[in-house]
């Protein structure tokens, strides 16, 4: 059996600052659950807050499967194919990455307040203080997350197995289909759970885009906003702890699947 | 005069910093061709530019009279078994032997008249249901070359396919590999450190280094001496 080392003091002040981080993160939790707690029955009863969980919920699926259709094969196009300017397109696919929300939701503000969101708007297609506005800001704001978490997953996969596959006779979308998506399918399942909760807590870019309106844009990080606003604390805190609920649940389904064994992805360097 | 099955001509190819320089080498139908080589030498670079998987800097390589990058992948009619052999992991044992013939869209019978035929030549019947990540060296080689052969290739690479086995193990597939190239008659490429391999298992064996394809000489007269001092050294003949 393997004997650990002593101790050292280098060790301790790593435990020291791991717990110190622990402790804090679980006292600020703690604070809006002790608080929020005694008024979690009134927020479930609160026809706004029910609301806001039925939006939050819609828009984020929604966001989530429009992020999923758009990064994999972006990320396929970026680590598979022979594409021109490829890595200035990962740049730009990216750089959202490292941009305040606000900034994001504003660039969303201009684009479809200009004669583009116009004419979408004349089809039919509402986007400013519409929920498809907070769809679009929730996708912004995931998309680059989503095509880099996928890009680094698909470079961990050896391309040399679907060289292989090519050798056995097959195509392009079925050594995608059949070898390279499942060597992917943890960081698939992973990628979708954590955007679809950063998605339930996105609130910068809907902001600058659709504004905060009880009962029609409010989803649950407004309709926190709205009851700080108002004073209403304990409804404020009450609606983090659903969110908390929420992502707590999403956040322990990833731990669980990544938790099974993941299939051996890369062969042995033999380049030369 | 018999055309040759590969043809490497003048080929040249970048890789980060390493080279491989002016290679020609004409490989005929089933020969069993040897690479013989120290690590890093360009081997594993030189049979994957013949799969085609590289496009080379100048020169060209010619499967069958044509240059193989102008015939699909799907069409080139290789198996290619690498030195961890490449196993899809997320599939069992059968589905990988299987994979080649659902491309090749048999049906569900033949499927299965084929993969127990691969099976029991190579003796793998009783871990069909397994998963590449509990076998043993020697089943992953095993499967590996049932994953190829079961579509009968014109052409085999093996990237030193022996070299993570037992001496045991070693014995018995370098035995099966011979048996192998007379049943299915198929052009075989062998890259490998190994002299006596290469000796026991090639009739021709070229050896490489640094890039370079040095020579190549009937396996009877592998270690006669060299002008190349080199390769006299590699080979344990320089005095």
């Amino acid at each position: 059996m393997k004997k650990r080392e002593p101790v050292n003091a280098f060790d301790i002040a790593a435990i020291i600052i791991v717990l110190a981080v622990a402790v804090f993160i679980a006292y600020a939790l703690l604070s809006i659950v002790l608080g929020g707690l005694p008024f979690l029955p009134a927020a479930i009863a609160s026809k706004e807050v029910r609301f806001a969980v039925g939006l939050s919920v819609y828009t984020a699926s929604i966001s989530t499967l429009l992020c999923v259709l758009l990064s994999v094969p972006s990320a396929y196009a970026l680590t598979r194919t022979s594409m021109p300017l490829k890595k200035t397109i990962q740049i730009i696919m990216e750089l959202p990455l490292s941009l305040p929300y606000l900034v994001l939701g504003l660039c969303l503000l201009i684009v479809f307040s200009s004669d583009l969101g116009k004419a979408l708007r004349d089809m039919g297609f509402k986007v400013v203080f519409d929920k498809n506005g907070i769809i679009l800001a929730q996708l912004i704001v995931n998309l680059p997350f989503a095509v880099k978490f996928m890009r680094t997953a698909m470079s961990e996969v050896d391309e040399r197995l679907e060289f292989i596959a090519g050798t056995l006779g097959a195509s392009r979308w079925t050594r995608f289909r059949t070898v390279l998506l499942p060597l992917c399918r943890q960081s698939v399942i992973a990628m979708v759970v954590l955007v679809w909760s950063r998605a339930l807590g996105e609130f910068g870019a809907t902001l600058m885009l659709v504004g905060v309106t009880r009962m029609k844009t409010e989803t649950l990080p407004a309709s926190i906003y709205l009851n700080i606003s108002t004073g209403d604390n304990g409804m404020a805190m009450a609606s983090a702890i659903l969110i908390m609920i929420i992502s707590a649940a999403a956040h322990t389904i990833t731990t669980i699947l990544n938790k099974k064994n993941r299939p051996l992805t890369r062969m042995r360097d033999t380049t030369t | 005069m018999t055309m040759p099955t590969i043809k490497i001509s003048d080929f040249s190819l970048r890789k980060g910093s390493f080279q491989l320089s002016d290679i020609s080498c004409d490989i005929y139908p089933q020969e069993l061709f040897a690479i013989l080589g120290k690590t890093g030498a360009g081997k594993t670079l030189l049979l994957e530019s013949v799969a085609g998987y590289y496009a080379g800097l100048y020169g060209c390589i010619y499967l069958n009279g044509k240059s193989v990058l102008d015939i699909p992948l799907t069409e080139r009619r290789i198996g290619f078994v690498y030195q961890d052999y490449g196993l899809f992991p997320h599939m069992t044992v059968e589905q990988n032997i299987s994979y080649g013939l659902k491309m090749r869209r048999k049906n569900r019978s033949e499927i299965a008249n084929e993969v127990s035929r691969m099976a029991e030549l190579l003796s793998i019947e009783h871990i069909l249901k397994q998963h590449p990540g509990t076998l043993s060296g020697g089943e992953r080689q095993r499967t590996a070359l049932a994953r190829a052969l079961v579509l009968s290739p014109d052409v085999l690479l093996l990237d030193e396919p022996f070299s993570a086995l037992d001496p045991v193990t070693k014995k018995s597939l370098r035995n099966e590999l011979l048996e192998i190239h007379n049943n299915f008659q198929c052009t075989i490429i062998l890259v490998t450190h190994d002299f006596s391999e290469a000796q026991e298992l090639a009739g021709r064996i070229g050896i490489m280094s640094n890039g370079r394809l040095k020579a190549v000489r009937h396996s009877d007269a592998l270690f006669e001496p060299y002008e190349d001092e080199n390769i006299n050294q590699f080979l344990g003949l320089s005095k």
